[in-house]
């Protein structure tokens, strides 16, 4: 294994990145700050690996693309509790590592599904 | 295109002003001082203006259209119906003059300049806007009720993009279709939208963008609608469905119009105004824009990985599609956000 981890690159990276947009202004701060951010996602998408978790929801339905498939073909209907489940379950996957202070995130998390 | 902000730019842009205000013999000739630019998009730029007329200081704004990218109305359509709006009562910046996309300022339009704060993550949280927060529900729901009591026949000669719901959906489903990226949230939407969406035809103007992002305050609450780029003919639903989109909460989720007022608020005002909207509509329609501002994240996103527009902040709003799937699957789980 290498030493510092992929993940510890990118943190010391998302830590100059701080210290690039206090001393930026304007268009390119901004910037600055929507890269760190950006780092952010990739730091827990290693951790977290929603890839594996979105393929696990979705393989009783044979995987995303045949989901979507039969969702616009009427194969499964959108008030299908498990269909509702599945896509739940992905969502949450995903915006663990986009977003996870995103407001719907921790209430969709939290209330149990009809 | 001409630098708005150099001499002959500034020379082009007084010509236009002097024009839109009409008989200089009596108010004097108008010269451009200065030109600051606001904001620069990939599809549009704003400037402040800073005028005078028979030497009294006149303050502007001039927006155009940037780059070849811009698929929107054109600059002379939006600000006819900006001007319309206005006389409807709707409070918008008072349009002065367009510019020609054949000429040397590009397709563009000035208004009066129209003091305010634009920016909705301050105008939210600041304590001096409170006041102007408290009335901004009501004044909201005037406005649009204003708007769209105004039958679609008033503007029928602008030639003007619209359609029924269901024509609406069919149009933005095409689009993820050609986008090539498969979400399973946005294919339940779909799936969950198709048989509900209106098969009428529209009945009224919409803005098609009415969001805390396009509302300027002052002390007093809404100083002026902004951005009539997206406004087609519709039904009133989606204007109102559209304003309680999660994503122009800016964090105050408990407020499910634009953050600062609640839904059943926003449908009572527009009913006092005179506005007739169907709450079950306005659920569809807040459905609708959630999964149209999921469209908007493709796009961008697929501007930076095709390779049209490389930009980090593309990139990154491609990732906000994970918030728009969780507002979806909420929406359709439990039948509010």
């Amino acid at each position: 294994m290498s030493h510092p981890t992929a993940i510890q690159l990118l943190q010391a990276v998302q830590l100059f990145l701080k210290e690039a947009e206090a001393a930026l202004d304007g268009r390119l701060a901004f910037h600055a700050k929507v890269a760190g951010n950006a780092l952010g996602m990739v730091v827990r998408e290693l951790a977290q690996a929603p890839d594996a978790a979105e393929d696990a929801a979705f393989a009783p339905f044979g995987g995303r693309d045949a989901l979507c498939e039969g969702l616009r073909r009427g194969d499964f209907l959108p008030g299908d509790a498990a269909v509702l489940r599945a896509v739940r379950a992905a969502a949450l996957a995903r915006l663990a590592v986009d977003n996870p202070r995103y407001p719907t995130f921790q209430r969709l998390m939290e209330r149990d599904l009809p | 295109m001409l630098d708005p902000a150099s001499a002959e730019g500034r020379q082009a842009l007084a010509s236009r002003i002097a024009e839109g205000l009409g008989d200089q013999r009596l108010q004097g000739p108008v010269e451009v001082l200065t030109v600051v630019p606001l904001s620069g998009g990939a599809s549009s730029a704003t400037y402040r203006l800073e005028a005078l007329r028979g030497g009294q200081p006149l303050r502007l704004v001039f927006q155009r259209t940037a780059g070849s990218e811009h698929a929107g109305l054109g600059r002379s359509v939006q600000a006819a119906v900006q001007r319309r709006a206005g006389a409807l009562g709707v409070p918008v910046a008072p349009v002065i003059a367009t510019t020609d996309a054949a000429s040397a300022l590009g397709d563009g339009v000035i208004t009066g300049f129209v003091a305010g704060e634009a920016l909705a993550p301050k105008w939210l949280r600041l304590p001096d806007f409170a006041a102007a927060r408290a009335v901004l529900t009501g004044q909201c729901a005037a406005a649009l009720a204003k708007l769209h009591a105004a039958p679609a026949g008033h503007w029928a000669d602008l030639g003007l993009s619209g359609g029924s719901g269901a024509e609406l959906l069919a149009a933005m489903e095409a689009l993820y279709r050609r986008l090539g990226v498969t979400v399973a949230a946005f294919d339940l939407a779909f799936a969950w939208l198709k048989p509900r969406m209106p098969e009428a035809a529209p009945t009224c103007l919409v803005h098609g963008d009415f969001r805390s992002g396009n509302l300027m305050l002052d002390g007093a609450g809404l100083a002026a609608v902004l951005d009539w780029e997206l406004t087609h003919l519709s039904v009133p639903e989606e204007d109102l469905g559209w304003l309680c989109v999660q994503a122009w909460r800016f964090g105050q989720w408990q407020l499910q119009v634009g953050g600062f007022g609640t839904r059943e608020a926003l449908l009572a005002a527009y009913a006092e105004a005179g506005g007739v909207a169907c709450p079950q509509a306005v659920h569809l329609w807040e459905v609708y824009g959630t999964l149209k501002w999921g469209m908007s994240c493709l796009q961008l996103a697929d501007d930076h990985v095709s390779g049209r527009v490389p930009s980090v902040e593309r990139a990154a709003i491609g990732r906000r599609v994970s918030e728009v799937a969780a507002d979806l699957t909420y929406l359709l789980a439990f039948g509010d956000l």
